[in-house]
């Protein structure tokens, strides 16, 4: 049984609190924690919000994305201004498909320096979407994702 | 007995605080109390006897206090909400307070009435010095939701009140149709109860506060971020022809921020002497990004080419203005991953010109947006900070 099957499994009988374990704290040093998992793989790191309207709105688009390419590196990085609760958060991912997505959580009360970590020109507006390469290259927006750049990106990155 | 009571509930951690201590859940509130040392924002007014009243939001109450010192001490808080109410605790939500000419005081604060960020504006007042506030009371009916309320007194000692409203959004889906956005609602005030809601503009930006100020008696300004075209975020601005007839919606700067996206970042207004609107705002548009300045001398047919405000590379946001006679005072606060700093710029010709920016303050943890208030002769910075507390910083010798 692979992770996603179980936490599925797990979701489909309204337990969602198995899954809040798999989120974790994005905290200072989180975005070259994150970064450095996942060095020398194309990496595709989106932020959300559970406060975000347009985020929940796009976020099962990102869930039948994970599973057109379930081989690529997809991070979900929840960055509400004010931290959620991870039962919540759960519960939204795996509704749109994403409950097996690697997925974090900003955590504490100070929000700027986490933005500022990603991005010091980056005042915190959701969505937002990093690509980082191989070599370490990033490109990134804010606002809904163009799922076509994704696939060509990514597609660009193939070793 | 009374005041006893009420201390003893003061010094009760709220509810909501201890439900929140898992560290995914919540991270571990900073303080349990609903002091001013754990509030996440404060807004401060004068009263015209020089009293400087702060209201304040901490682990879902919200709080008012006077200061006879400028700030420097507060007396024994009072609470506005007699119970926890799951406040709306977004980055742009802040308790307002307004003081009228006999001391009335009224509060406005937004709560959460559902999961989906539906808010609900709610009022309380005060005519007693603030021994005493109302039961909160809705602002409205009829609107599924209620949210960035901003409050002022025009010269003739009314209350305006305006807000983000969601009812045309609801009359809409019933009809089947698409609205993007929110409408901006406002109502006014006697003193009692506000008067019937109208809505001045609709499909603005849901997330954003708004900035306020008057042309005249009766006659409200607003700023705020709209949605032109069909996604463009960026800033309008409608002056009121009299108190009920809103004027028309200008254009501040096409900054041309197309984003389905939350900025979450509203902007800031002040009005000087001569009928002058001074407008700042954030955006992250295709022509501009960072913070921006621009005026108008014609109740916004035609603004000044947007000035760039601070640094763009250090998280530059929260613009703050303010007028005393022709002097304009032009806050923000500025993060170089460690400190954020407030810097102001201080203007003595009406936003003609504008003098090099300085720093007033600096923290090295989480802090609220820096207001600008003034008493009549001395502007004053009103800063909440978690590390260093609450600061009132006057600004006189500010060149």
């Amino acid at each position: 049984m692979n992770r996603r099957t179980f936490l599925s499994g797990t979701l489909a009988v309204g337990m969602v609190r198995p899954a809040r374990a798999d989120i974790h704290g994005f905290g200072r040093g989180g975005w070259q924690a994150l970064l450095g998992a996942h060095a020398g793989r194309p990496l595709i790191v989106h932020f959300w919000g559970l406060t975000c309207g347009p985020c929940l709105t796009e976020l099962p688009d990102w869930g039948r994305f994970a599973h057109s390419r379930p081989n690529a590196d997809l991070v979900l990085v929840a960055a509400d201004p004010v931290p959620q609760p991870g039962d919540r958060l759960a519960e939204t991912l795996a509704q749109a498909g994403l409950a097996g997505a690697e997925s974090w959580s900003f955590d504490g009360r100070f929000p700027s320096r986490l933005y500022f970590e990603v991005d010091p020109s980056w005042a915190g507006e959701l969505p937002r979407t990093v690509l980082c390469g191989r070599g370490g290259t990033q490109e990134s927006w804010i606002g809904t994702a163009d799922f076509a750049r994704v696939t060509t990106w990514l597609d660009s990155q193939k070793a | 007995m009374k005041h006893w009571l009420l201390s003893l509930a003061l010094l009760m951690p709220a509810m909501a605080a201890r439900a929140q201590g898992h560290m995914h859940a919540h991270p571990a509130p900073a303080c349990e109390g609903v002091g001013l040392a754990c509030a996440s924002a404060a807004t401060p007014a004068f009263a015209a006897d020089g009293t400087l009243w702060l209201t304040w939001a901490a682990n879902d109450r919200v709080l008012v206090a006077r200061s006879a010192d400028k700030g420097a001490t507060f007396a024994a808080p009072v609470a506005v909400t007699p119970e926890p109410e799951r406040l709306d605790n977004g980055p742009d939500s802040r308790p307002r307070i307004v003081v009228d000419a006999s001391g009335r005081i009224t509060v406005a604060y937004a709560v959460f009435r559902d999961k989906n960020w539906n808010g609900e504006v709610k009022i309380s007042r005060s005519t007693d010095a603030g021994a005493h506030f109302s039961a909160p009371e809705p602002i409205t009916g009829g609107s599924p939701s209620q949210r960035f309320q901003s409050m002022e007194i025009d010269s003739d000692g009314r209350v305006f009140a305006a807000w983000l409203d969601k009812r045309n959004v609801a009359a809409a889906r019933a009809k089947g149709e698409d609205y993007a956005g929110a409408a901006l609602a406002f109502a006014w005030s006697d003193g009692g109860r506000f008067g019937p809601t109208r809505i001045a503009a609709d499909n603005t930006c849901e997330c954003c506060r708004l900035g306020l100020g008057f042309v005249g008696p009766g006659r409200p300004v607003v700023a705020f971020r709209n949605i032109f075209a069909k996604s463009e975020r960026d800033h309008g601005l409608i002056a009121f022809q009299d108190p009920n007839t809103p004027g028309p919606l200008h254009r501040v700067s096409e900054d041309h921020w197309a984003i389905s996206g939350c900025p979450h970042h509203g902007p800031s207004l002040a009005v000087g002497e001569s009928g002058t609107i001074h407008v700042s705002w954030f955006t992250g548009g295709d022509l501009r990004k960072g913070v921006f300045y621009a005026r108008t001398t014609d109740a916004g047919a035609a603004f000044t080419a947007p000035m760039r405000v601070g640094d763009p590379t250090k998280q530059t946001g929260r613009p703050a203005l303010l007028t005393i006679g022709r002097t304009v005072y032009l806050a923000w606060k500025s993060f170089d991953g460690e400190r954020t700093e407030l810097r102001l710029s201080v203007s003595r010709d009406d936003g003609a010109t504008w003098g090099a920016p300085v720093a007033i303050a600096a923290t090295g943890d989480e802090s609220d947006h820096p207001q600008l208030i003034s008493d009549g002769r001395t502007a004053f910075l009103s800063w909440l900070t978690v590390q260093d507390g609450y600061r009132l910083i006057p600004l006189d010798r500010v060149s």
